[in-house]
């Protein structure tokens, strides 16, 4: 029996049970599930912002006009342009461009820092006067819908540094393609998500 | 491993061990969810007394539900085991990590099933003889618990859908969407981190967010990944007989 490759061997050693050339689809529509079910979420969290709201429109209003409305719109204007180039990044890409999808990458990572940089000043600012999670029902929904979408962003952030990474090793017009373009939508839901929070928590009750 | 071994033999139990996922959701939403009160959770905001009287009226519907969660969640064992069979052969050139994060991880998924049903257990053993403080404790202390080792199944989620994903077959034993699923419902799990700091509104234990949508997901998944194992299981028969008959006339030649 020593000389005979056992089945379970052959089978998994085999290119026949799963590697079919050119066989992989794009990621594309897989990933849209996991963005609707975040989306959902988020939605259900909005929901549930403004049923608080209603029910406690002075707090609200009252601990909303304490969040710096310029450090937002500074963060709105930071993802918004770095969701241009990942669009530029994804367009280079297609074209077959791997300098310039490498290049839009980067310019996307190093603008989208910024938002990092913000939202932990806003942060350092908020706890260094004594204000958390726990002050009121407004700062428990800022700090968890801020906190979670922070998160979020941080996820981009890794799938940004790691597309650009890999597309100097692999072709960006060949299966890296529908990471790119997953990757690409990912980072335009953190854009949205982050368009309906800062209007919801910066602007209104803003003074 | 046997290279004479028929598919018969092969793929014996796989289909026993992907239904124990069914009946375990089944057994436990009726056992813990139903008899053990749990769905939903007795309230955070709960004075003692108030939690003491529900296990005083209620401890033999709650020792029976609590009998049974422990009796049926091990059964979380083998279907995890189902699932670990298919993923070994999702992608047979690559390394078997994923496979094995997810068997432990689902594995290791028995002990906060199990173990938090003994607290509640314990508190419905004498409900009389223990102060409603006591009660109350061992009641909080199951769900923090449960709910606060989400992680311990957030690994073989994830594992299930970057496994998944790396799929080569023009059509993958799962698809990219349960895939996506499975990642994104492990992940979601993360708003537990906040419970521990509320006892009442979205992110309590009996919150909608951190109970309501958070379970449903968990049993969503279950039912997703079942599914598709029991798809995956007919396909992998064909693909394994097929190279049962590559393979035969080239052991007999080299013979």
């Amino acid at each position: 029996m020593n000389d005979l490759v056992s089945i379970e061997s052959a089978a998994r050693g085999s290119r026949d049970v799963a590697d079919v050339p050119g066989a992989s689809p794009s990621r594309v529509p897989g990933i849209l599930t996991f963005i609707l079910a975040d989306v959902l979420v988020f939605g259900l969290l909005f929901v549930g912002f403004m049923v608080e709201r209603l029910e406690q429109v002075a707090l609200f209003n009252r601990s909303s006009a304490t969040l710096d409305v310029r450090l937002g719109l500074l963060n709105t204007l930071i993802l918004v342009t770095s969701g241009l180039f990942v669009v530029l990044a994804v367009h280079a890409a297609r074209a077959g461009r791997a300098v310039a999808t490498r290049n839009w990458l980067l310019a996307s990572f190093i603008v989208g820092a910024g938002f990092g940089v913000n939202k932990l000043i806003e942060y350092g600012d908020k706890l260094a006067h004594g204000v958390s999670m726990l002050t009121n029902d407004f700062f428990m929904f800022y700090f968890v819908l801020t906190g979670v979408h922070f998160l979020h962003f941080l996820a981009g952030m890794v799938v940004l540094a790691v597309l650009w990474f890999k597309a100097s090793r692999e072709a960006v017009d060949g299966p890296l393609f529908g990471w790119i373009e997953s990757g690409g939508l990912y980072w335009h839901m953190v854009d949205l998500l982050w368009i309906v929070i800062f209007p919801m928590l910066y602007l209104l009750g803003a003074q | 491993m046997n290279p004479a071994m028929s598919n018969a033999a092969y793929f014996k139990y796989w289909r026993a061990c992907a239904a124990t996922g069914p009946v375990f959701l089944a057994a436990f939403i009726l056992c813990w969810g139903v008899l053990g009160y749990n769905i939903p959770p007795i309230p955070a905001d709960f004075t003692a007394d108030q939690l003491a009287e529900h296990f005083r009226t209620h401890y033999n519907e709650v020792r029976a539900g609590m009998a049974g969660a422990m009796l049926f969640g091990v059964l979380y064992l083998p279907w995890t085991l189902s699932i670990t069979k298919v993923m070994e052969w999702i992608n047979p050139n690559d390394n078997n990590m994923m496979s094995t994060l997810q068997m432990w991880g689902g594995g290791l998924t028995v002990v906060p099933l199990v173990t938090s049903s003994v607290f509640w257990l314990t508190a419905a053993y004498r409900p009389d003889a223990l102060s409603p403080v006591t009660l109350q404790m061992l009641y909080d202390q199951g769900w923090l618990l449960i709910d606060m080792f989400y992680a311990i199944t957030t690994i073989p989620m994830v594992a299930i859908g970057v496994g998944g994903l790396n799929d080569q077959r023009s059509r993958p034993l799962f698809p990219r969407w349960a895939c996506w699923y499975s990642i994104w419902a492990g992940l979601s799990f993360l708003f537990e981190l906040l419970m521990p700091f509320f006892k009442s509104g979205l992110f309590a234990r009996q919150g909608w967010l951190n109970f309501w949508v958070e379970f449903l997901v968990w049993f969503l998944y279950i039912v997703v990944v079942t599914w598709y194992v029991f798809k995956a299981i007919p396909r992998l028969e064909q693909e394994r007989a097929a190279l049962l008959t590559q393979e035969r006339p080239a052991r007999l030649a080299a013979a």
